[in-house]
């Protein structure tokens, strides 16, 4: 009963020092605080790593843990550990974070103290001492559980020509967590992957290793000294620890590392040597016109789909360029076949192949051609040049010429020849690919929707603006040629004139106020200046009857020679005898009436 | 001012507020349609727009942009035959619009046969550049050449000097041109119809007979010149080795 009771205490008081602690996370034990640290080695090489552990006594989850600047390491957190532990009643906590220290430089380094502030009370671990040697080279890789190699396939390799960088690891071990980085400037190569890592076994000095190899290619873009900076692999060996399990039955089984128990793992950073290089420039000598910068080994072929077609119809034209080398970069001009036929390059594709540890391939250029005309047309050689690194000279290789017959079409020639628009930007030699085609978007502008149908009004402005300018030159041209005979010719001059002079005076004579006898002399001198101005005569001293004989020459009608008489001969009577008034407008009237005749007749 | 010009300015005023006014309410009318559909068009309902833009054009509305809209219409509806005709139609009024050309050219590579417009003779070809130019910009060409023409010839008759007669000559000479240019012009649209294909697939005919025999296929889109026409047949042909009989209601024009 009194060991129930005494069990049932224990539990109580650690269920409440449980919610306590749970309550208030952060309770101070200010007698037992302390902080200390520790590294789990402290001689270590470039290769290695180690863990530091900086631990708080008497706190749980301080947040505020400073750790000391590290510039010659590369930190990481590797992770907290809190533990509770309760001895009888006594109580103690601590929390312990972890620090993977990467060493950047060889050397001696103090790991200054780490600083915890707990409300103003400072609290400072101890430093520690490490020194950071160089790894074993060399041979002495040999002796190791793993080690890793760079290589290269050339030094002195041309501009443009391919170089492969391999890496190896070897590893007894098995290892976890593998983090290859192989850097390289892009400004000085440019990359291509090979396939995926090789794996196999090579026994060295008697001792087998697991090999991991992965390779790249790298095109040298600048001539120079160039480097290929190191490459660091991080990863983590597992140590299995066997012990007596050794003669165990169950020992494979308990080995398994579902079982984990028995495996202790160590992280490492494994870091190669540059690679020096001296990128050469590709001889002057024997490079041929157009030559393209391709380095490698390359074949070159073409195939014409159709040899006989009919114009109109189209056929394709495949040429095919394989090897090793810097293929991709391989470009085709068509400007040869666009004289003879319609050309509609397409894209062209590319299969890589691995010829042993070279990277090489095929691409693939496809030109549809419609040819211009019927007949026989030669598809003529392509030709490629490159440098051959491997015999340092320069090749060009051609294809043959392809013979085609094209017969008159049943089609028309224009069919088949609407070009769309994207063909002529693939031709500039731009790497943007044609996705679709569609039509271009409706108009938008309601300006431009006047609607111009041809009505009569447009009938009328048309006809007038056509006809008007014709009617208005002849107007001009006829004023002008009166013009200038008006301007030139006296005698017509006094015939065109003569009618309004006459009919101004005798408007003037009307209005004027004179003697019966002077008005019939100036009247009958009107008529007679009148006709003088008509026929073109000289003065005006004539006779009626010369008047009459003058009329009859001009061909004046008979009844208006006259007329004219009667009228002459009627003011040369009335000077001589008395006259009343009152006859002076009729005369006026008679003379007017008389001259509009004569002005019809002429 | 007298009583009689009062007068004849207040019918003036008369006859241009209360005539002019319905034209512009016509035209108002028509675009306020046109921008309608231009709204379906936008929202792809194209049924829609095809129904108002057809409804303008039937009311005599005769506008490039109109046709090009209504032939892009017709696209979007997969009636490539309904496009190329309106595009042909659009591109007796536009025939610079690079953007009319393009769809056409478009629209005819989505043809089986891929027939582009026939070729408009030796004359046509000699006056280059009167593809390029329509019939009422050709009119207005005319217009103006003429009244520069005589205008000049008015000049010469002033100033009867060298220059101006070289200058009668140039102008005498451009005006032949485009009047030669807007007859020829003028004769092609009125008597060298173009017509398109509006089904699928249709047979031509070596007479004016469905029993007939059947000499060559066209399908949906291709472009035609159109011969004569008898009751319910068309002659048409694509060359001189191709020529046939075709139901009218085959084809578009």
């Amino acid at each position: 009963m009194n060991h129930s009771i005494k069990i049932n205490f224990q539990g109580w008081v650690i269920l409440s020092t449980l919610l306590f602690s749970v309550a208030i996370p952060s309770i101070v034990f200010s007698d037992d605080i302390r902080l200390s640290a520790s590294v789990d080695k402290n001689q270590l090489t470039l290769e290695d790593s180690i863990e530091l552990s900086v631990t708080i006594h008497g706190v749980r989850k301080a947040s505020n843990l400073e750790l000391p600047p590290l510039p010659d390491f590369e930190v990481r957190s590797a992770g907290t550990q809190s533990s509770t532990q309760i001895f009888n009643s006594d109580i103690r906590t601590s929390t312990t974070h972890k620090y993977l220290l990467i060493p950047k430089n060889l050397g001696s380094f103090v790991i200054g103290p780490a600083i915890l502030n707990l409300t103003g009370t400072v609290y400072k671990s101890d430093p520690i001492i490490v020194s950071v040697e160089k790894p074993k080279s060399g041979k002495a890789n040999l002796n190791k559980n793993v080690f890793i190699e760079t290589s290269v396939s050339k030094r002195d390799p041309f501009v443009n020509e391919q170089l492969i960088y391999t890496f190896k690891l070897f590893r007894q071990l098995e290892a976890r967590n593998l983090n290859l980085n192989m850097p390289y400037d892009e400004s000085l190569f440019r990359k291509e992957d090979i396939g995926k890592a090789k794996r196999y076994s090579q026994i060295i000095d008697g001792i087998t290793y697991d090999v991991e190899e992965i390779s790249m290619a790298l095109f040298p873009l600048k001539v120079g000294k160039a480097v290929i900076p190191p490459s660091i692999l991080e990863l983590d060996l597992i140590y299995r620890t066997q012990g007596n399990r050794r003669h165990d039955p169950f020992a494979r089984f308990f080995n398994d590392p579902f079982f984990g128990g028995s495996t202790q793992s160590v992280h490492k950073i494994l870091t190669t040597k540059q690679t020096d290089l001296n990128i050469r420039r590709l001889p002057e000598e024997g490079k041929p016109n157009g030559f393209k910068n391709l380095v490698g080994r390359f074949a070159i072929s073409a195939e014409l789909g159709k040899t006989s077609l009919e114009a109109g119809d189209t056929t394709t034209l495949t040429v095919t360029v394989s090897g090793t080398g810097n293929i991709l970069d391989v470009i085709l001009s068509d400007h040869d076949l666009e004289e003879r036929f319609k050309v509609y390059p397409d894209q062209p594709t590319f299969k890589q192949t691995i010829h042993g540890n070279q990277i090489g391939g095929e691409k693939v250029f496809k030109f549809a051609l419609v040819p211009y005309s019927a007949g026989d047309k030669i598809i003529p050689p392509i030709s490629l040049s490159y440098f051959d690194p491997e015999k340092r000279k320069y090749n060009i290789l051609s294809t043959s010429p392809i013979n085609l017959t094209v017969k008159p079409g049943v089609k028309d020639d224009t069919l088949n020849l609407v070009q769309p628009e994207s063909m002529s930007y693939q031709r500039n030699g731009s790497s943007v690919s044609i996705l679709a085609r569609d039509i271009l978007p409706i108009h938008t502008q309601l300006n431009d929707y006047e609607n111009i149908s041809f009505n009569n009004t447009d009938r009328a402005i048309y006809g007038i603006g056509i006809v008007a300018p014709v009617l208005l030159y002849i107007f001009v041209a006829g004023y002008i040629r009166y013009y200038h005979r008006i301007k030139d010719d006296a005698s017509y001059f006094r015939k065109q004139t003569a009618y309004n002079i006459a009919k101004k005076k005798l408007y003037k004579l009307s209005l004027s106020n004179t003697e019966s006898k002077i008005f019939v002399r100036e009247l009958s001198q009107i008529i007679r200046e009148y006709i003088g101005n008509k026929l073109n005569l000289q003065g005006t001293a004539f006779t009626s009857i010369e008047v009459e004989k003058k009329l009859t020459e001009n061909c004046f009608e008979q009844q208006k020679i006259i007329s004219v008489k009667k009228l002459l001969q009627k003011c040369e009577s009335m000077q001589y005898m008395p006259v009343a008034t009152g006859e002076n407008s009729e005369l006026i009237d008679e003379s007017v009436y008389l001259l509009k005749e004569l002005e019809k007749q002429v | 001012m007298t009583i009689q010009i009062k007068i004849l300015l207040c019918a003036s005023t008369f006859i241009f507020l209360f005539i002019s006014n319905p034209i512009e309410a016509l035209e108002d009318d028509a675009l306020m349609k046109i921008v309608q559909a231009n709204e379906y068009y936008h929202e792809k309902d194209y049924q829609s727009a095809l129904k108002v833009f057809e409804n303008v054009v039937a009311h005599g509305h005769n506008n490039g942009y109109l046709y090009y809209n209504l032939g892009n219409t017709h696209m979007r509806l997969g009636n490539t035959g309904y496009a190329i005709l309106n595009y042909l139609k659009a591109k007796s009024l536009l025939p610079r619009n690079e953007n009319l050309d393009a769809n056409l050219r478009y629209a005819i590579s989505q043809t089986v046969d891929q027939l582009n417009p026939p070729p408009k003779g030796l004359i046509s070809g000699l006056l280059f550049w009167q593809k390029s130019i329509s019939l009422d910009e050709h009119l207005r060409l005319l217009i103006i050449f003429n009244i520069v023409f005589w205008s000049v010839s008015i000049g010469l008759l002033y100033y009867r000097k060298p220059p101006w007669n070289m200058l009668k000559n140039i102008s005498m000479g451009i005006l032949l041109l485009i009047f030669a240019s807007t007859g020829t012009q003028y004769y092609l649209q009125t008597n060298q119809k173009t017509a398109v294909v509006l089904k699928k697939k249709v047979d031509i005919k070596s007479d004016r007979g469905i029993h007939d025999i059947t000499l060559f296929q066209l399908h949906e889109g291709a472009i035609i010149s159109v011969d004569a026409e008898y009751g319910e047949w068309v002659n048409i042909s694509l060359d001189k080795d191709k020529t046939g009989w075709i139901l009218k209601e085959s084809i578009g024009h």
